[in-house]
């Protein structure tokens, strides 16, 4: 008998077509391109490193040859007395950039959960893009180079961008439920490599008036982008008098249980039908559930260490790519730049396929893992690539589509399915502390990597720094291992189940 | 300008300031040297002389002819250095042009419509433009969406 397969799929399709108002698509939208402009800002300093370099340091000739004349021309800037030293200065911004961001992420998660979310993004994008012309477009046009005052100003950056991810993220948390949240969320969370290639496209556009420029154009669009949030987000669907998401979803879960009485759930990650009738008669306000008891909601900590790893990928991807390609095979700045987006357009879809296999299955952690073990694969496959620039683009494209996929999943879909399981629904607020808390967790072991990286690649060259990469994304496998046998189990007992039925 | 019998030891700083100089006597000093850089600058320089002692400054490749006096060395006709042989081992980097700058010295400047420190900046960025399509864009954005979206929320 086919019936109770089919019903069981028949409410995720049914809640995801009714709730789809104008409201969710400018929701989704004002969220996407919000986050989007965040992270373009952080990819344009990726992007003019090579630039900042030069900017910072005197004309580097052979010994033997005199210095070359003007003076001012050539070697008036003296901040850092050689390239590599510049480098070296330009990995610690990063490296600070990170744990800041970290450190933010945890205190903005509960702040998002306490104060209006919409007041918070906005507040979080123009103050940042404030920053961020400071530290790009002030110090050039004042000429005042200052290793200090970079350092402040980028920290203070690192705080006030992590205000973004936790908002958006419980923003469509609240109007977007269970039903396909897989697939919306994969969809979404296209959005950080939407700001990637973004970034990458605005600032080779504009490098060749100087790298001020960049930083002038990506401060400004996002400070715009600030001000139109400001005036157009709606954070929840209460604030139109749209019912609140809980109440929808339990009217489905109450079929369902009708359908399916041996479907017991001992696990808490399953929709746990009692809790929910309860809450839904509560009216009062939610309120927020404090730091520590967030993290010890099931699957928090494992996933959060599991998302340290990826994220250390991931970010070493993002963050020295363009490095890694002009370095290694002495590719100009902004052909590295261009080349970078396959890996962003790689995991675009990777995510998206993903999550939608995930809501297919009801299962996130096995797709993770297949994704994951293909993903050691392909970087080992990417260490050894060529010196071309087309083969070059799909080892990217795949190595992106298999660990991009899994990152944009754990980062989106998952923190949503955390903060929002049933032992909070309806009685408290945990989506953007739980969402701060992986996300915080990942980007400090994001920072590690930063440092780590440019350590290795040093004094051991950039081929040990791949083999770095396949252990940590190995080490992710291994920290979401228990939840993978969880859910294997459940499946093969749902599937076991299903044929008795028949 | 006539520096000549003037007890000089050594090129005096001021010097470095007198480069818009055509003839320049610096004979019947007892100089002990000419450092690399004395004459920087002085692309105007047609006619110098120097003790019988020293070598005219750039080796003699830098002028058209050199005559020897009783007491000075006569150096006459700068030669434009980027024209020479030698000057082309280690050419001006990217984005830049020989310019000559003294006696068998050179300078880089930067080669239109580069600009900027190192020559790197090239043309100026339409501010206006960008302004007003940003400025445009972000009023009628905002409008739009505060029209369709938020007059009918109630502020929690």
């Amino acid at each position: 008998m086919a019936v109770p397969g089919s019903l069981r799929r028949q409410p995720a399709n049914r809640g995801l077509v009714s709730h789809c108002t104008h409201h969710h698509i400018v929701v989704f939208l004002l969220t996407f391109f919000s986050y989007s402009l965040l992270h373009a800002s952080r990819k344009t300093f990726s992007n003019v490193k090579v630039s900042i370099s030069s900017q910072w340091t005197p004309s580097c000739l052979n010994s033997t040859a005199p210095e070359l004349q003007p003076y001012e021309l050539w070697n008036s800037s003296h901040l850092f007395p050689s390239a590599e030293e510049a480098t070296l200065f330009l990995g610690t911004l990063d490296t600070i950039f990170l744990f800041s961001y970290a450190v933010g992420l945890f205190v903005s998660g509960i702040v998002g959960d306490r104060l209006n979310l919409r007041w918070v993004l906005s507040f979080g994008m123009c103050s940042s893009a404030l920053v961020v012309f400071s530290f790009g477009t002030l110090t050039e046009w004042l000429h005042f180079y200052n290793k200090w005052f970079y350092c402040c100003l980028w920290v203070v950056n690192g705080l006030l961008q992590s205000t973004g991810w936790p908002c958006v993220v419980a923003v469509m948390g609240n109007w977007f439920g269970k039903a396909g949240r897989g697939f919306v969320f994969g969809l979404w969370s296209a959005c950080a490599s939407v700001g990637n290639i973004l970034g990458a496209f605005l600032a080779s556009c504009v490098l060749k008036y100087g790298y001020e420029y960049a930083f002038l154009v990506t401060a400004s669009v996002q400070f715009a982008g600030g001000v139109i949030v400001f005036f157009g987000l709606l954070t929840s669907p209460k604030e139109v008098g749209l019912p609140e998401l809980g109440a929808d979803e339990d009217e489905g879960s109450v079929e369902e249980d009708a359908n399916r009485p041996l479907m017991g759930s001992d696990d808490v990650d399953d929709d746990d039908r009692n809790y929910s009738i309860q809450a839904a008669d509560n009216d009062e306000e939610p309120k927020a559930i404090g730091f520590f008891q967030a993290c010890c909601l099931p699957g928090v900590v494992l996933y959060s260490l599991a998302y340290a790893c990826l994220k250390l990928v991931n970010y070493s991807f993002f963050f020295w790519l363009p490095f890694y390609l002009s370095n290694n095979f002495g590719w100009k700045e902004a052909e590295a730049d261009q080349l970078s987006i396959w890996y962003d357009v790689g995991g675009i879809i990777g995510g998206t396929i993903q999550g939608l296999i995930s809501d297919v299955l009801q299962k996130r952690a096995p797709v993770l893992a297949v994704s994951l073990l293909f993903a050691v694969g392909s970087l080992f496959g990417y260490s050894r690539s060529p010196n071309s620039k087309p083969i070059n683009a799909v080892i990217m494209a795949i190595t992106g589509f298999f660990i991009g996929g899994p990152s944009n999943m754990i980062s989106s879909a998952i923190s949503a399915d955390l903060g929002r399981q049933d032992v909070v629904k309806g009685s408290s607020e945990a989506l953007a502390t739980v969402t701060g808390i992986v996300d915080g967790t990942g980007s400090i072991g994001a920072a590690v990597g930063q440092y780590l990286v440019s350590l290795i690649q040093e004094n051991l060259g950039w081929m040990w720094v791949f083999y770095f990469f396949i252990l940590m994304t190995s080490s992710t496998i291994l920290f979401i291992s228990p939840l993978i046998v969880r859910e294997m189990r459940m499946l093969l007992h749902e599937r076991r189940l299903r044929m008795l039925a028949e | 300008l006539d520096l000549s019998n003037c007890s000089l030891h050594s090129v005096p700083p001021g010097l470095a300031e007198a480069t818009t100089a055509i003839v320049l006597d610096l004979s019947e000093n007892p100089l002990t040297s000419l450092p690399d850089g004395s004459f920087l600058g002085f692309i105007h320089l047609q006619s110098l002389a120097v003790p019988l002692t020293l070598e005219c400054p750039g080796g003699s490749d830098a002028w058209q002819n050199v005559t020897v006096d009783r007491s000075s060395r006569l150096c006459q006709g700068q030669r434009n250095p980027c024209n020479s042989s030698a000057e082309l081992a280690w050419p001006c980097p990217e984005n830049s042009v020989c310019a000559p700058d003294g006696p068998g010295l050179i300078q880089c400047l930067c080669d239109s419509p580069f600009h900027g420190y190192k020559c790197l900046r090239e043309g100026t960025f339409p501010m206006l433009l960008f302004g007003g399509i940003l400025g445009t864009t972000t009023v009628s954005l905002s409008l739009l969406l505060w029209g369709t979206q938020r007059r009918k929320a109630k502020t929690p």
